[in-house]
């Protein structure tokens, strides 16, 4: 026999519940007829009983249409779900204080000692263990071991992934145990946002935390900076550093460029100003990929040393070119140059002509004039190392007392810095710079030789055909006749290329220490890149060029901008690329690149062989070597095993069939932690925000107690069979009815009414 | 031909008194002037340009061509001298179309046209018109007294020439630079000598020191066809304002 515990009231009528509604509303609509009907009867009682009996009828009527029941259930309670989640992120690796266990195995002390008290709980709830990091996992049971493994930790993520309701049961609590140590929504703290979405988890939340948070130790916990930053203009690096446990203390912080300190700035920290960000600001000198590293000192007893720095790569790219170029006397080869990079957004040009020279007579006062003095000592020796490319155009330095300063000209050149001197009376051996400090950076000699004025076309040599400068066609065979169909000039510097010089174009038959004179030639010199011009005409090949259409004048913009972009070693104008997949990666991380490799004539290299080496980019020590071989496209990748952290470089050399195509590079930094095991500091006071914002308790793990919790009650929910009895169809209705409609017929009728 | 004579050695001690520029590396640095040649009186002021030569020459550290080229306005060859010189006292006649495509292009690859009118205002008149077909679209305008071209050497406050008839330059921009400038003050008239070293014509009202004005304005018109901008540039600025005050 079937028992039944519960009961409820239901209606059994099978129409659909809009017909229900017109029938309640027809009859109230009986209702306000017999009120109208009812208008002339004068004596109130009549009117109120005729009413009453018309209602009650209309009402019995409902009744009877509704067909009202009794429902019989059988009924169950079901166990609601306390979820206890375990914190299995890498900062539970640290410990809980000085000389003290782990805050991951004080986790699992803790659970093994409440873990009565969660069995007493299992009556009315049921227990589901996970861990949380990076994100939430299921755990096997309360015993599983939660490795703190993590390199993040999102609370209210891991909170959110927790279901509401699994195989019927609904989350009735949660039980959050861990160091607090947040770094994703909240790693600064509780937000307006984090409290309305933890209140609408509907669930309390009880806390407890392992570690006191007054772990001694100090981070540089951010380094903001823009992921390039342009070469001389002021670069600032955001620094936000923090003090727990260490009392009042004035920290040192540095900023270095692989191994070179740019800036330094100290910082007041202390028991009131646990945190502070401050800027360190340097001005990048040149260009590249460099790796840098911000650093604090190691004090005493730190619960993590891995946090005192951090590494970053910065990619230092220049807004514009800035050209320094200074004249020996005006002419229309300077005047030719100064307007095509005057028109050249993407230089910056600083000129110095000589407009008048000591023998000149301008028969005016100097106020009449509006000459400058040319500011030596400033330019060449302040204001050098802030230029790409010096160009020296028919300028004899010797009247200017230039002697002193020519050696920081070689040095700026050596350092990095690109230089041009461009042919004339004054340049070369003409110049006296035969003898000069720069005589070794020049990629021409002189010979002795006087000026040659004859008139010629210079001769592409086979470097030149391929040299990016000397490039004025799409193919080797256009550049030639590019070249072939430029005016010819009049009159070079009689000189000869130095040892390792490229001679790109030549004199056809004038021939200096056994060569053909050099009428450009270029050279690398230490880190810096110079070239020689010796002819005071190139300006020909525009104006000249131009008497027959505009495409003689395009060669000598072509010509020009070519060779600027090469001095100043435009990354386009590189044969072999690195590039680093990722330039700063977290520790224990494979380093990773793409080389690519072009031949001479800018195609891609196919099979060239790679040298590929790592550095320490500090040291300069080697780490590792590989060598492989590029594909169909040029290109190849290279990986190398997790070498610690620091700053590397990546430097590849290419060469294919024999003949070297050149080296590129680039820098990776090994950042010494993560974010993760950065944060020493446990955060027990986020903890008890989450508990106290829910409406759960919280306690610290030393207590070895559960925290109060509020869990939500079981659920009563109906299980098998339920039966329904009618009640309208009992006698008593039907003879409330039938009194109600007879009794109003009789009375009205009494009455006098219809 | 005593007096050609005499004029020759005269030349020759004035270059061996005056101290000599340093030789330019052939011809091709050197500013070489060019006077336009076209039907009709081309040359009104003989000898203008040889003076404005050597007086650039002895002034500043252009190295400049002793004489000058006279050239056809058709001509290939005017784009290996970038300084054209055209002067008249009648309108100029109305040029052929060789004459302004040569010319169209010459000044678009960087030439400088100085037009200098010797007559009554009818040759400037009439270069402004022809401006207009070379280089169409351009605007021809009045240039500032505080253009650079008013600083590019001397430091002048108006231009000046044989008269003032006109107390402004006019001039077209070609690529962010003067090209060609227009004067109706008689430059030629302030810079010619005759074969024995006198002035040739007086110049009125201001008789030697707008003479020198000239001069001054002739240094500036080479130097910035040289430098354009230069003096410009920031570095300038403050020696300028200060000397302008």
């Amino acid at each position: 026999m079937e028992t039944f515990d519960d009961w409820k009231l239901v209606l059994l009528a099978p129409w659909p519940r809009w017909a229900l509604f017109v029938l309640a509303a027809l009859a109230l609509l009986g209702v306000i007829l017999a009120a109208r009907g009812l208008r002339q009867e004068r004596r109130r009682a009549r009117r109120a009983v005729l009413l009453g009996l018309r209602t009650a009828s209309m009402l019995a009527l409902l009744f009877f249409v509704l067909e009202p029941g009794v429902r019989h259930l059988q009924t169950a309670t079901v166990k609601g779900r306390l979820a206890v989640l375990v914190d299995g992120s890498a900062s539970m690796e640290l410990p809980t204080g000085e000389g003290r266990a782990s805050r991951a195995a004080e986790a699992a002390e803790y659970l093994r000692a409440v873990m009565p008290a969660l069995s007493e709980l299992e009556r009315t709830h049921t227990l589901e263990f996970y861990r949380y990091g990076e994100k939430l996992q299921p755990l096997s049971g309360p015993g599983a071991a939660v490795e703190p493994t993590d390199e993040a930790t999102d609370i209210l993520g891991a909170l959110e992934a927790l279901p509401r309701r699994q195989g019927g049961r609904r989350l009735a609590g949660v039980l959050l145990l861990g160091d607090g140590a947040d770094n994703a929504s909240l790693s600064r703290g509780m937000t307006r946002e984090a409290r309305e979405r933890l209140r609408s988890l509907g669930v309390a939340i009880s806390t407890v935390w392992t570690g006191d948070g007054r772990a001694r130790d100090l981070a540089i916990e951010s380094v903001r900076v823009e992921d390039f930053a342009f070469v001389r203009n002021t670069v600032e690096v955001e620094v936000t550093v923090s003090a727990a446990g260490m009392g009042s203390l004035e920290v040192p912080l540095s900023l270095q460029r692989e191994g070179e300190v740019v800036a330094q700035k100290s910082v007041i920290l202390g028991p009131k100003q646990e945190r502070q960000t401050v800027k360190l600001s340097f001005v990048p000198d040149r260009i590249g990929e460099f790796v840098f590293t911000v650093s604090a000192p190691v004090y005493e007893h730190e619960a993590t040393v891995a946090n005192n720095s951090e590494t970053f790569v910065l990619k230092v790219i220049r807004d514009r070119v800035r050209v320094l170029h200074v004249v020996g006397r005006p002419s229309w080869d300077q005047r030719f140059l100064r307007t095509l990079l005057r028109n050249d957004p993407n230089v910056d040009l600083i000129s110095f002509y000589i407009l008048r020279t000591q023998q000149d007579q301008p028969r005016a006062p100097e106020h009449e004039l509006s000459l400058i003095p040319f500011p030596v000592d400033e330019i060449f020796d302040k204001q050098l190392w802030s230029f790409d490319l010096v160009v020296f155009q028919n300028f004899n330095y010797r009247p200017y007392r230039m002697d002193r300063y020519l050696p920081n000209l070689q040095r700026y050149v050596e350092e990095g810095g690109a230089f041009v001197m461009i042919g004339g009376e004054n340049a070369f051996g003409e110049g006296g710079y035969d003898q000069s400090p720069i005589a070794s950076i020049l990629p021409v000699e002189a010979v002795g030789a006087a000026p040659n004025e004859e008139v010629f076309s210079p001769r592409l040599t086979e470097a030149g055909l391929r040299h990016p400068i000397t490039r004025l066609g799409s193919s080797a065979e256009a550049t030639r006749r590019a070249w072939e169909q430029l005016p010819p000039i009049p009159g070079i510097n009689v000189t000869r290329a130095r040892p390792g010089a490229q001679v790109l174009l030549e004199h056809p038959h004038v021939v200096a220490g056994g060569q053909n004179a050099p009428v450009v030639a270029v050279a690398e010199v230490g880190r810096g890149r110079t070239m020689a011009v010796t002819t005071d005409a190139s300006w020909y090949w525009a104006m000249v060029a131009a008497r027959s259409g505009e495409g003689g004048a395009r060669h000598y913009e072509r010509f020009w901008l070519q060779a600027i972009r090469w001095l100043v070693r435009d990354p386009d104008l590189t044969r072999v690329r690195v590039q680093a997949v990722q330039r700063t990666v977290p520790p224990r991380t494979p380093l990773a690149a793409t080389i690519s490799a072009r031949r001479a004539d800018y195609a891609p290299a196919e099979g060239a062989r790679l040298e590929v080496d790592l550095f320490d980019a500090v040291t300069g020590a080697p780490v590792e070597r590989k060598v492989l071989e590029t594909g169909p496209d040029g290109t190849a990748r290279v990986e190398f095993a997790p070498p610690g952290v620091g700053a590397f470089k990546v430097v590849a050399r290419a060469e294919l069939g024999g003949v070297e195509l050149g080296t590129g590079q680039d820098v990776i930094a090994v950042r010494a932690t993560t974010a993760e095991r950065g944060e020493a500091r446990a955060r027990p006071e986020l903890l008890q925000e989450i508990a106290e914002i829910t409406g759960g308790g919280s306690i610290s793990s030393t207590a070895r107690r559960l925290p109060p919790m509020r869990l939500l009650e079981p659920e009563v929910v109906e299980v098998g069979r339920s039966e329904d009895r009618p009640v309208w169809d009992r006698f008593g209705p039907i003879l409330l009815l039938a009194a109600c409609l007879g009794g109003e017929w009789v009375l009205r009728r009494r009455w006098g009414h219809a | 031909m005593k007096r050609k004579a005499l004029a020759t050695g005269l030349l020759v001690f004035v270059s061996l008194v005056l101290p000599r520029q340093s030789p330019a590396f052939g011809e091709t640095s050197r500013l070489v002037f060019v006077q336009g040649r076209y039907d009709g009186d081309w040359n009104p002021r003989p000898g203008a340009l040889r003076r404005l030569a050597f007086e650039v020459a002895v002034r500043t550290s252009i190295a400049t061509a002793p004489e000058e080229k006279v050239l056809p306005l058709d001509s290939p060859e005017l784009f290996f001298y970038p300084f054209l010189y055209l002067s008249g006292t009648r309108p100029l006649p109305a040029l052929s179309r060789a004459e302004v495509e040569n010319l169209r292009r010459y000044l678009t690859f960087g030439g400088f046209l100085l037009c200098d009118d010797a007559g009554d205002g009818a040759f400037a008149a009439s270069c402004e018109r022809e401006l207009g077909r070379i280089l169409p679209g351009r605007t021809l305008g009045r240039i500032p007294t505080d253009h650079v071209l008013f600083k590019s050497f001397y430091l002048l406050s108006h231009p000046a020439g044989r008269t003032l008839s006109r107390p402004y330059l006019t001039g077209v921009v070609e690529g962010g630079r003067l090209a060609a400038v227009i004067s109706a003050n008689d430059l030629g008239g302030a810079w010619a000598r005759d074969e024995f070293g006198a002035w040739s014509y007086d110049v009125v009202p201001g008789g030697e020191a707008q003479r020198e004005v000239a001069f001054r304005l002739g240094v500036n018109l080479a130097m910035y066809a040289l430098c354009t901008d230069y003096k410009d540039d920031q570095v300038h600025l403050p020696f300028i304002m200060k000397r302008r005050r």
